[in-house]
């Protein structure tokens, strides 16, 4: 850590102020020391925010999955939080620690802009049109509207997993068995240095056009829950496109960023996004998400899957209790 | 899997990645000092604890605002006109930090172009044009 912060300045700089900041508030805060929840005030509460912010995105980053795939599904099953804001939250979340790494990803060669280029129209387009159905089913249905969103997000956290446990093994360095035709044309190719092998890898991908689909149900996905579209661009670029897992974990981060600045902005122009409420998320995001970059380099993302799948289910049975619960009006007693 | 002895990294990606960074490192800045200014002065357009705590008990966005002082949901790029405030700062923090993809999309584009590969450059507008429509609410959101 000590020689991460030498390394980059700019994060010894941003850590600095952050902390000098949140002691300033802490002692010379003129509003919001009342007690919001239990004994834990306003600034209690966006401290709290920072730290965990933070972790998400070390973990996020690393797994290349985007911190709204953990950020809004919590809040959805465990706080009362209107789903909109949770949801323009979440792409906080989902985007800054993304943006950050964009940097350090791009100048290390581990993400591929052409792919990110490729897959950032059908994903734009997608998180635009989910994000706006989401809205209109809320508008539209209220409180079962809330209910059926929780319960169909239960239920695609529950394939993510799966998708992670029954598609993650032996996919670091893939080989495509064919040459696709548009991948060809277009040079999706490209080579990156692989610090934990002390190698130079070289990729091409495959499935192009069908990567393309596959990029627009993301992107809708995403957007209808606000999670960010990440948690399913690394099987795509992964799985489908035999793009090595560390390019596509890192490609998946800058592509997520991408697609979610279009994204956000319908929500920020009607204030759905409380700015007090994201500070504290972005914050974390950006720090942590720097430092996840960094990490990414030299380490190998077993630990963390496995953390994120434990994570994925755990929350999704949260989630389809509470939908039943809002759409049948019965109590389920689970955590 | 084949290896190659050297490899390339493309300009057009690290512009994109540089103009990104800074410009996020810059919105963080300014998301710090909003902050403060939201909790250590007193002359705040929307008070603070009124936020969290109606953000807490659930409220919607519609019942926020117009309990507020705006007395209903704002519409297009309201924080500038509130920016010497903390929460005016802190929200333009946010879509700096937004906005910085827009430019870095833009100059990518053009070493993309430059470098032949014209596919890719096209692609990169096609989705700034997209994210700039987004940016100026020509489709809004159907809320309140």
């Amino acid at each position: 850590m000590v020689q991460l912060l030498r390394k980059v300045p700019e994060l010894t700089i941003l850590i600095a102020v952050t902390i000098i900041a949140y002691i300033v508030i802490e002692f010379a805060a003129k509003v919001g020391t009342e007690p919001a929840i239990g004994a834990f005030s306003s600034i209690d509460l966006i401290i709290i925010s920072f730290v965990i912010s933070t972790a998400i995105a070390i973990i996020a980053v690393i797994a290349g999955v985007g911190g709204g795939v953990i950020f809004t599904p919590i809040m959805l099953a465990f706080t009362s939080i209107d789903t909109l804001i949770i949801r323009s939250t979440g792409l906080v979340v989902a985007m800054f620690s993304g943006l950050v790494s964009t940097g350090p990803f791009m100048r290390k060669g581990l993400a591929d802009v052409k792919l990110v280029f490729f897959g950032a129209v059908p994903i734009i387009v997608g998180g635009l049109g989910g994000a706006f159905s989401a809205i209109i089913l809320s508008s539209y249905m209220g409180a079962a509207g809330d209910a059926i969103v929780r319960l169909l997000l239960g239920v695609t956290l529950v394939l993510i997993a799966l998708l992670f446990i029954f598609g993650g093994s032996n996919t670091e360095y893939p080989r495509p068995r064919k040459i696709d035709a548009l991948g060809q044309r277009l040079r999706l190719r490209n080579t990156y240095w692989e610090e934990s092998l002390h190698e130079r890898i070289r990729y091409r991908a495959v499935n192009v056009t069908l990567g393309g689909f596959l990029f627009f149900a993301v992107g809708f996905t995403g957007g209808f829950f606000g999670l960010g579209g990440g948690w399913a661009v690394v099987p795509v670029l992964n799985l489908v496109m035999a793009v090595p897992l560390k390019v596509s974990a890192a490609s998946s981060g800058v592509l997520l960023a991408k697609g979610n600045a279009a994204a956000i902005w319908p929500y920020i122009t009607v204030g759905a996004l409380i700015g007090v409420v994201a500070a504290p998320w972005m914050l974390g995001q950006v720090i942590g998400g720097i430092i996840g970059a960094h990490i990414l380099a030299s380490i190998k993302a077993g630990f963390v899957r496995n953390l994120l799948i434990a994570l994925l289910l755990l929350t999704s049975v949260k989630l389809i209790s509470r939908g039943l619960e809002g759409l049948l009006g019965i109590d389920i007693p689970i955590f | 899997m084949a290896k190659f002895k050297r490899t390339l990294i493309p300009i057009s990606g690290v512009v994109y990645g540089d103009i990104i960074y800074w410009c996020t490192i810059l919105a963080s800045i300014m998301v710090v000092i909003g902050t403060v200014e939201t909790f250590i002065t007193e002359k705040n357009v929307i008070p603070p604890s009124y936020l969290l705590s109606s953000v807490l008990d659930g409220n919607s966005v519609s019942q926020i605002w117009k309990g507020s002082p705006f007395g209903a949901i704002p519409h297009g790029h309201w924080y500038l006109g509130i920016l010497p405030t903390g929460e005016g700062v802190t929200t333009a923090g946010l879509a700096f930090g937004v906005f910085g993809v827009i430019p870095a999309i833009f100059v990518s584009a053009y070493f993309l172009w430059r470098s032949h590969n014209g596919f890719f450059a096209i692609l990169a507008l096609v989705s700034a044009a997209i994210t700039i429509t987004s940016m100026l609410g020509v489709i809004p959101l159907p809320i309140g």
